[in-house]
């Protein structure tokens, strides 16, 4: 391991040295980034109650940011509680849009926009709203906001698809320009975006609430510099980045130099099966530096899965700050003793016109992954293992029996599941990726939305991650569609596991999906049943399936495509049902507190067969019917915890 | 349910993987810093963008560290304007 001691910590500079450096003292800069980043989250609480859109009320889907001035090189210094795939990507595309703009052309009011996925990340969705402040005639920071608009044009309702093959049917594509000028609506601007968008009377208020989010944003960044004055304030921005700098530094610093590889596997694009792709990084790390290489991975997509390098950037910071050291604030300090290594044209570093971004997160999401494959086995017990690895997007649409069109969107898949296990416990079951940071939709509001009843939203059974401690479990989520439905399904990840295990805990299984079609026309009046010899009756979707009984299969199974049906059509009746990947195990399964083994066969975690099997724990007892009477054989479990175990774990 | 022993056996020479690599070009000289006379000119992206560099590749050290294009490999058309 290798130390670096040429520069002098920030918390070991003298009162001098600190003001010499940030222009105020250590406590006036402490006070000035809190209350910046009540600032970010004041304007995202306001923009979560005042959004129409589901996607940003339901989701979350927005993230707020405050950069400081082109001599600070845009800096991103404070960040809302929100998607690390907007915060990472911000700190680039806020500097980038200025710059092209031109920070001159700037006045005071005005809201600089731009969503173009290769200027600065993310997918055309997403679009980033800047607003510069002003002090005595010059620009002194920035508030920014980027929100996820519903939709965007192109060739697909909502954009969600994989199936895009090219910017040009991808969607409306936003250089850098002007939405409003000295607080005046540009009205070009607004009619490109609401010529070209489906849901421009959604769009319209919730860009007016961003307005007014930017401008309460502004108001507030004013106030601390009236109060502390501009150089303090300026000096805070400064501190912020090199705070999280130096941190990273440090983390950087514990891992044991090196050269280390990891990958991860999508199964397909929207084309077809024939190909999958593999994101490689080759993590090198002297000193204090880590330079992460892509180098090796596969070429862009035919299709709209790709991501752009920021979004690789966003990948490689949200890894290295998970992995290393999570109390590292996220701002632009984060990559400063980081070089990305990005070969032009990958799957994660996709080139215009036809590698085509939409479904980003899922292959930045794989570059996670891959860093955690890579640098796992030297982390020792500060390994932490992987999460479900895809958001398994569902879509769907259809006319209720009065005629009225219905759609769903990203409610009814696998959008939410588990996290990996760290030394700290057990694996959250039911949250976001990693690289994502969101709201669940509420239960009421995808059934009063949709003509859907959502049967079953429940943790699987032993589909955590074996380890001390466990792996969180999948979701295992069934729906029941009342009218014919169009449905899209974008399972990603069900061909390689992507809860990878830390520190000799096991990987999670991978999910899967499968639609149950209704019987002689008629509504179900029972819920599908869990066991594997359900799935004969199924159509499956997506997933490494027994060809005969339909069931997972990991060792033999064949691989089932999610778009060899274009479209699912389903029938008034069918059912839907998405298993997420179980989260990655940490530490040898076989050292759990067997009162933990227990507890989780009490609470269906894991069956009795999987705690003999992949925890060495005898469990006496019926969970079902006496959960509360069951206990443990003493003697059958230590003979089993001494029996050598095939395998050696990771 | 299986341990996560998987090592990283995929080599690129499957014709379906089509991998891509970054050239790093040689840079005469030794590393002021280790004195390993392995140097190489290639762009990376850090904080604040991209940047041309010339690193050392035994201990990394950048010994030049130039600004880039603002989006790397890819060109507007725009900037011909």
């Amino acid at each position: 391991m290798s130390t670096d001691t040429s520069a002098t910590r920030i918390r070991d500079l003298s009162d001098d040295d600190f003001r010499s450096a940030y222009d105020c003292d250590r406590f006036t800069a402490s006070v000035v980034v809190n209350r910046l980043k009540y600032a970010v989250e004041h304007m995202s609480t306001a923009f979560l109650r005042e959004a129409f859109s589901p996607i940003i009320r339901d989701w979350y889907d927005f993230a707020c940011t405050i950069s400081g001035p082109p001599e600070q090189d845009h800096r991103m210094a404070v960040v809302s509680n929100s998607l690390t795939v907007f915060l990472g990507t911000m700190a680039d595309a806020c500097r980038i849009a200025v710059e092209e703009f031109g920070a001159d052309n700037l006045s005071p009011g005005d809201v600089l926009i731009c969503n173009d996925p290769y200027r600065g990340g993310r997918h055309v969705n997403d679009v980033l709203f800047v607003r510069p402040v002003f002090v005595d005639g010059r620009i002194v920071s920035f508030v920014n906001m980027c929100a996820h608009q519903l939709d965007m044009g192109g060739t697909v309702p909502g954009g969600f698809s994989a199936t895009k093959r090219s910017v040009y049917e991808n969607g409306l594509v936003i250089p850098p320009m002007l939405l409003w000028s000295g607080d005046e609506p540009v009205r070009s601007t607004f009619s490109l975006v609401f010529d070209n968008s489906r849901f421009g009377g959604l769009l319209l208020p919730d860009f007016m609430s961003t307005l007014h989010q930017l401008q309460l944003g502004e108001r507030l960044v004013r106030e601390n510099i009236e109060r502390y004055g501009l150089q303090a304030y300026l000096g805070a921005l400064d501190y912020s980045c090199d705070t999280s700098a130096e941190l990273m530094r440090e983390a950087i610093a514990r891992v044991p130099d090196g050269d280390y590889r990891g990958h991860a596997t999508i199964d397909a694009d929207g084309l077809d099966d024939t190909l999958d792709y593999t994101v490689r990084v080759t993590l090198r790390k002297r000193g204090h530096e880590i330079e992460a290489d892509l180098s090796g991975t596969s070429a862009q997509a035919r299709t709209c899965i790709n991501s752009g390098v920021t979004d690789a950037k966003t990948a490689l910071g949200v890894a290295l700050t998970m992995l290393l050291d999570p109390e590292i604030p996220f701002t632009s300090g984060t990559w400063r003793h980081v070089d990305l290594v990005a070969p032009p044209g990958t799957v994660v570093t996709a080139m215009p016109p036809e590698g085509a971004p939409m479904m980003f997160w899922e292959t930045s999401g794989a570059l996670i992954a891959a860093i955690f494959r890579a640098l796992n086995p030297v982390l020792g017990e500060n390994a932490v293992g992987g999460d479900y690895g895809s958001t398994n997007t569902h879509n769907a649409s259809g006319v209720r029996a009065d005629g009225t069109p219905w759609t769903s969107a990203t409610q009814c898949g696998g959008e939410h599941g588990p996290w990996g296990a760290t030394k700290e416990g057990d694996g959250d079951s039911y949250t976001v990726l990693f690289n994502l940071n969101n709201l669940d939709p509420a239960t009421e509001t995808i059934e009063h939305d949709s003509p859907v009843v959502v049967l079953r939203k429940e943790h699987a059974t032993d589909t955590g991650g074996a380890g001390a401690h466990r792996g969180g479990a999948a979701n295992l989520k069934d729906t029941l569609w009342l009218t014919d439905a169009e449905q899209y399904l974008s399972p990603f990840r069900t061909k390689d596991p992507s809860g990878v295990g830390a520190n000799g805990g096991a990987a999670g299984p991978n999910g899967a999906m499968w639609i149950f079609p209704p019987r002689d026309g008629e509504l179900p009046d029972a819920l599908v049943g869990t066991a594997d010899d359900v799935y004969t009756a199924s159509t499956p979707v997506a997933g490494v399936l027994d060809p005969r009984t339909k069931a997972l299969d990991a060792e033999n199974g064949v691989y089932h495509y999610f778009a060899s049906e274009k479209c699912w059509r389903t029938t008034a009746g069918s059912v839907l049902r998405c298993l997420t990947n179980g989260g990655g195990g940490w530490g040898d399964p076989f050292e759990r507190d067997v009162q933990k083994v227990l507890a989780d066969v009490r609470d269906e975690y894991v069956s009795v067969e999987g705690a003999a099997r992949d925890y060495g724990v005898v469990v006496l007892g019926d969970p079902h019917r006496d959960p509360e009477g069951l206990r443990f054989d003493e003697e059958a479990t230590a003979r089993l915890r001494a029996r050598p175990r095939g395998g050696t774990p990771s | 349910m299986s341990s996560d022993t998987r090592s990283d056996t995929r080599d690129g020479t499957d014709p379906a993987d089509r991998p891509l690599f970054l050239e790093r070009e040689p840079v005469d000289g030794s590393c002021p810093r280790c004195g390993a006379a392995d140097l190489r000119r290639y762009p990376v992206n850090s904080e604040g963008g991209w940047f041309d560099v010339v690193k050392c590749q035994a201990c990394l050290h950048s010994v030049r560290r130039e600004p880039g294009p603002r989006l790397g490999p890819i060109q507007l058309l725009s900037d011909l304007l």
